[in-house]
C-alpha cells in the first residue's frame, strides 16, 4: 500500500524485481526435461537485465554472451500491450511489450519483471504522441515569437539599406 | 424446470467467477485509461448478439461430435450389448463434460472482454488465461476495418479493427502473438466507433509514426507586416544612387 502512495518514477527502475528469477524459476521447471538448459539461461538474462528510462526514451540490455541492447523513443512507440498470465498474476508481474513502426514480426522491446506495471504503462502511454493534446489542429502551428523575429531581421536590413542610401547620397 | 436450471447454471457460473476472481486473480472490473480533464471514458462490452453468436458456432461445432459418439455408441451397443451399456457412462461424460466446459469458457470470454475509449486512446483487454490489454492512440492509428459476416449479420454485430504502423505482420490475432491491432469484436455500433476514430484521424496532421512537434510544424508564414518591409527594402535599394 505504501509504495502504491509513493510518487512512481520511472527513471529509479534500472533492475527487474527479484520476483522475476521466481517466475524464470518456475518456469524453467515447467519444461521438465529442459530445466537445467532454461535455468542458466534465465538466470542469466535476469542477472544482466537493465532498464534505463530517460525522458526522451527507454534502454534495455541483456546477455552474457550474446549482448543486446535496444533503445527506443517514447514518442515512436505504437501501441503498449500488457500481458499477464496466471503466475504473473500469482506474483504480481506482468510484461509490457512495446511497439514501434519497424517492421520486425514481434515487439521490439518486452519489459519484464516490473511489480508497478500499470504505473509504468500509463507513464509510457504519457509519453506517446497522442495521449495528450500536441499533434491536434487545436494547438497553434506556427510559435509566436518566431514569426516576429523574422520581422525584425527584415526591419534591421532595411534600415540598413537605407542607411547606406543616405551615406551614398551625401557622398555624390 | 428450465428456470431452476437457469438459476443452478447461474450459481455454478458465479462459483467459477469466484474461483477466477480470487485464486487466478481474474480482475472483475474493467479496466481504466488515464483521462484528461473535460475527456470522457467510454466503457463497454461486446453486444449480447456477440454471445449468441460465439453459441451458434459452438452449437454447429458441437453438433457432428456428439451426434458421432451417439452414432458409435448405438452402433457398438446393438453389436456388442454388455460393452455398450458399460461403456454408456463413459460416452455420456464425453459428449457432455467438454460442452459444459466450453459453454462456460464461451461466457468468460464474453465477460472478460472490455474496451475502454476516450477521445484520444482506445483500450482493449481480452482474455482469462492469459489476460492481455493493448492501449492505442488515435494519433497513431493507419487504418480502420469494419467487417461483418453473414452470421454475424444475422446476429446484428459487426468488428472493428484498429490497426497501427506497428510490428506484426499478420492478419489475424492469434495465440500469444503480440500484434499491432486492436480489435473490437462483436459491437453493434460500428459506425459510432469507426466515425469517432476517423474524425481524430482526419484532424491529426502526422503521419501516426512517431513524428516530432518540429516536424509536424509547417513553415513559417509571410505576413503582410512582411510583404510591407520587402517592398521598402526594395524601394531603398532603387533609391541608392550607383
Amino acid at each position: 500500500m505504501s509504495r502504491a502512495q509513493m510518487p512512481f518514477d520511472p527513471q529509479a527502475i534500472t533492475r527487474p524485481d527479484p520476483v522475476l528469477m521466481t517466475y524464470y524459476i518456475l518456469v524453467s521447471l515447467l519444461t521438465t526435461v529442459a530445466f537445467p538448459v532454461v535455468i542458466i539461461v534465465l538466470w542469466c538474462k535476469y542477472h544482466t537485465l537493465r532498464y534505463r528510462f530517460d525522458d526522451k526514451g527507454v534502454s534495455m540490455s541483456w546477455g552474457v554472451l550474446f549482448r543486446r541492447e535496444i533503445y527506443l523513443t517514447y514518442r515512436r512507440i505504437q501501441d503498449i500491450h500488457v500481458t499477464r498470465n496466471i503466475l504473473h498474476r500469482w506474483l504480481g508481474l506482468a510484461t509490457i511489450s512495446v511497439q514501434t513502426a519497424s517492421g520486425s514480426a514481434g515487439a521490439e522491446m518486452t519489459i519484464e519483471g516490473i511489480l508497478l506495471a500499470e504505473a509504468l504503462r500509463d507513464y509510457l502511454y504519457a509519453q506517446m504522441r497522442g495521449a495528450r493534446g500536441e499533434g491536434s489542429p487545436e494547438t497553434p502551428a506556427d510559435a509566436g515569437d518566431g514569426g516576429d523575429e523574422t520581422l525584425k531581421v527584415l526591419c534591421e536590413i532595411r534600415d540598413e539599406v537605407r542607411r547606406l542610401a543616405r551615406q551614398r547620397r551625401a557622398e555624390a | 424446470m428450465s428456470g431452476r436450471t437457469e438459476h443452478a447454471s447461474q450459481w455454478i457460473y458465479q462459483g467459477v467467477w469466484r474461483v477466477l476472481v480470487d485464486w487466478f486473480r481474474v480482475p472483475k472490473e474493467p479496466p481504466t485509461l488515464p483521462v484528461e480533464p473535460g475527456d470522457v471514458i467510454e466503457t463497454f462490452q461486446p453486444a449480447p448478439g456477440f454471445l449468441r453468436y460465439l453459441k451458434f458456432w459452438f452449437w454447429l461445432g458441437l453438433l457432428p461430435l456428439d451426434v458421432a459418439i451417439l452414432v458409435g455408441w448405438i452402433v457398438l451397443t446393438v453389436f456388442v450389448p454388455w460393452l455398450g451399456i458399460l461403456l454408456f457412462p463413459v460416452a455420456f461424460i464425453l459428449a457432455v463434460v467438454p460442452d459444459i466446459i466450453v459453454f462456460v469458457a464461451l461466457h468468460l470470454r464474453y465477460d472478460t472482454t472490455w474496451y475502454v475509449m476516450t477521445r484520444r486512446s482506445l483500450r482493449i483487454r481480452r482474455g482469462v488465461w492469459v489476460i492481455r490489454e493493448v492501449t492505442i492512440t488515435f494519433e497513431n492509428v493507419q487504418n480502420i476495418r469494419v467487417s461483418q459476416g453473414p452470421v454475424q449479420r444475422h446476429f446484428a454485430i459487426a468488428d472493428v479493427v484498429v490497426e497501427t504502423a506497428g510490428a506484426g505482420g499478420d492478419s489475424h490475432e492469434k495465440g500469444f502473438q503480440v500484434t499491432n491491432q486492436g480489435l473490437i469484436e462483436g459491437i453493434q455500433d460500428p459506425q459510432h466507433v469507426r466515425t469517432l476514430i476517423l474524425d481524430r484521424l482526419r484532424g491529426s496532421k502526422t503521419a501516426g509514426l512517431g513524428d516530432d512537434e518540429a516536424e509536424s510544424r509547417p513553415a513559417r508564414a509571410w505576413t503582410p507586416r512582411h510583404d510591407a518591409v520587402l517592398r521598402e527594402i526594395r524601394d531603398a535599394l532603387a533609391a541608392i544612387p550607383s
